[in-house]
């Protein structure tokens, strides 16, 4: 960490009462869609298994929120709160999940790398690490057409072991690019304990040998993450340079659910003592902004529109045959693709 | 009209679209302030600055996907790799960033990107690579293979302007080979390949710097009496079947150059494409490829001739497959 810019990370942005709901609303709209999306898969009912960010919503949430429009996102493959932070529907996330007619890529890939250009999320990637140049050369685009808006990295602690995030930091703090690198550590890589795959606590320490800061939050804290975040995104807008952030975090669930636990009971119950959700809602209600009769509004109304949105999902048909074909280039190839 | 290099050809091609698009953007190693080691980029810091003209660190991925995230954002990088061993490190940002950004978001995004690299490079194991084959497999992709000065430069304004990622194979010897260059702008769309020379014993195909070799067995076999049709299809992807296929139509003989190995190699795609075609009937000897034999480009230059097709291995082929009535 670059001591004289710590200061300068830890001014604050002001959160209204209503910033907060509407925070908690995101949170627990994840966390459902999550459950639920589980529970569909298991039914047959989606092709597809989410990988469950139950636990992290936090990072999402926190980091997406004081973007503006024009501002760009890359989502990591567990950062589903991006979509929601970022206005993309339940029918649509759905529509992604199942690869129906009506999804974004029209059936070509699933939610969790869909783009959404009109949202400001850009499609990434299953190898893990390989959007960050990406999203970097985003910021770059961003500041070349002489704009002051800014991308999010998200990732995985896995994702920080690979050549490309560090050529991506490196590339990034040299070209002073408009980045906040978001780092979501939920101590493993799939079944891989972080403790296996580096030689030091916290990631955060390797923004130094980029000549970036690099900061510890508490990934379960979404005001925490939201204050980090306001100050790296302000850093970046204003030209200064990028910054990394490590959102501390637990992952409540297994990695995938074609997957088994591998940790103890113990380990698993142990998360759940810091459930960001808690955490924001114990807060909410002790100021008096949220009371337990709203929360249950907001969780009936939740699964109200996630009952509505699966069941009009469900109504769309699958892609057309033809649809495998379109868009591999601008134009069909024909014969002259040999 | 005027000769120039086809590093200037390439060059000038570089300015002449960055003038007129200010979306365009040059990143690489050593292009900035040195101009390029083969002189591609030379001038352009000075023309247009160094927020369009990059040097970078040496991170072959890093930059490329850099590249890949400004062109889903509008800009139209051209990125320089210096040798085709190198590119190997960006494979993961090409085969599944690049090549695959427009079918995952059913065209809401795509990357006009240029991959400009070098091939038959100062030649050992790694840098002397060719290794087009890799990328004219991966549907996405788009790969474009000049022969000439005159060629490189449409064919690099094209792939410029082109909405696909291009990858943009520049073989060594293009750099200091001199031919007529246009000097106002000018495109060559792709998928249209060049009749080079027009022979009706036996058509024979080659592409980047195998089109020299093969012109020059061609004029050699024209003094034993075999007129040698020679074809430049100088885009692989998208690829001009049907000027191949008429083209044997009318020989009935083909042979296939390329420097790159054989197996798995461009040239067996092309003569299964002719097979597959109405050409079938009309064949009266065997296909027949000269390529590398599926050995690493040594150091010794005496090696290396054994290794690299030239003017004697095409003429070899060709009275092969005149031997056939």
């Amino acid at each position: 960490m670059i001591t004289s810019e710590v200061s300068y990370l830890k001014s604050s942005a002001i959160l209204k009462p209503d910033d907060l709901v509407r925070m908690y609303r995101l949170m627990l709209l994840s966390r459902r869609f999550t459950e639920c999306s589980l529970e569909w898969y298991r039914e047959g009912r989606l092709p597809h298994g989410l990988h469950p960010s139950i636990g992290q919503e936090a990072i999402g949430v926190g980091a997406c929120y004081g973007l503006r429009p024009g501002d760009w996102v890359l989502p990591s493959l567990r950062t589903t709160e991006a979509f929601w932070t970022r206005d993309v529907s339940i029918l649509q996330q759905l529509n992604a999940e199942m690869g129906n007619a009506a999804s974004v890529s029209r059936g070509k890939e699933a939610s969790h790398h869909a783009g959404y250009p009109g949202n400001g999320i850009l499609s990434g990637t299953s190898i893990v690490g390989g959007s960050i140049p990406v999203a970097v050369g985003a910021g770059l685009a961003l500041r070349m057409q002489g704009t002051d808006h800014v991308v999010i990295s998200f990732f995985g602690d896995g994702a920080s072991n690979r050549g490309d995030f560090h050529e991506a930091l490196n590339l990034a703090s040299v070209l002073k690019v408009p980045v906040v690198f978001v780092c979501e550590n939920n101590g493993y890589a799939q079944t891989v304990p972080a403790s296996t795959a580096m030689a030091l606590k916290d990631i955060a320490d390797r923004a130094a040998g980029y000549g970036m800061p690099g900061l510890v939050i508490d990934g379960q804290d979404v005001e925490a993450v939201y204050q980090a975040t306001q100050s790296a995104i302000q850093r970046a807008r204003t030209g200064v340079g990028p910054t990394l952030l490590e959102c501390k975090t637990n992952r409540f669930r297994v990695h995938h659910p074609f997957f088994e636990e591998d940790r103890s009971p113990d380990e698993v119950a142990r998360c759940w003592e810091r459930d960001p959700i808690e955490i924001l809602g114990a807060r909410l209600k002790e100021k008096g902004w949220l009371g337990q009769a709203d929360i249950e509004r907001m969780e009936q109304q939740i699964r109200q529109e996630l009952e509505e949105a699966i069941r009009e999902a469900e109504a769309v048909p699958t892609p057309t045959p033809e649809e495998v074909f379109t868009q591999i280039y601008a134009e069909s190839l024909g014969e002259m693709g040999l | 009209m005027r000769l120039l290099r086809g590093n200037q050809a390439l060059c000038e091609a570089l300015t002449q679209e960055m003038t007129q698009d200010e979306r365009v953007f040059v990143m690489g190693e050593d292009v900035a302030a040195h101009g390029g080691i083969y002189r591609v980029t030379e001038g352009l810091l000075t023309c247009f600055g160094p927020t369009r003209v990059m040097d970078t660190p040496i991170s072959e991925s890093g930059f490329v996907g850099l590249a890949v995230g400004a062109a889903m954002l509008g800009m139209r990088p051209v990125v320089e790799i210096m040798s085709c061993g190198w590119i190997t490190v960006a494979m993961d940002q090409i085969v599944n960033s690049a090549a695959k950004v427009r079918y995952v978001n059913n065209g809401g995004m795509h990357v006009p990107v240029v991959i400009r690299t070098v091939i038959s490079g100062s030649g050992n194991v790694y840098t002397g690579q060719e290794l087009e084959a890799w990328f004219f497999h991966v549907p996405g992709l788009k790969v474009v293979a000049p022969s000439n000065p005159y060629d490189a430069k449409g064919l690099l304004i094209s792939s410029i302007r082109d909405p696909d990622p291009v990858i943009f194979f520049e073989h060594k010897s293009l750099y200091s080979m001199r031919g007529e260059v246009p000097e106002e702008t000018y495109v060559l769309p792709f998928g249209q390949a060049k009749v080079r020379r027009e022979g009706s014993d036996v058509t024979v195909v080659a592409y980047s710097g195998m089109v020299a070799v093969a012109e020059e067995a061609a004029h050699e076999l024209a003094g034993e009496g075999v007129e040698a049709e020679v074809i430049d299809p100088r885009t692989l992807v998208p690829f001009d079947k049907k000027t191949i296929v008429e083209s044997v139509c009318k020989t009935g003989r083909l042979v296939v150059v390329h420097e790159s190995v054989r197996r798995g190699g461009v040239g067996a795609e092309i003569a299964a494409a002719v097979i597959d075609s109405d050409a079938f009937g009309y064949l009266r000897a065997p296909i027949l490829r000269v390529t590398n034999p599926g050995v690493p480009i040594p150091f010794s230059a005496t090696l290396r001739k054994i290794v690299s097709p030239g003017k004697d291995e095409v003429v070899a082929a060709v009275r092969r497959v005149m031997a056939y009535a």
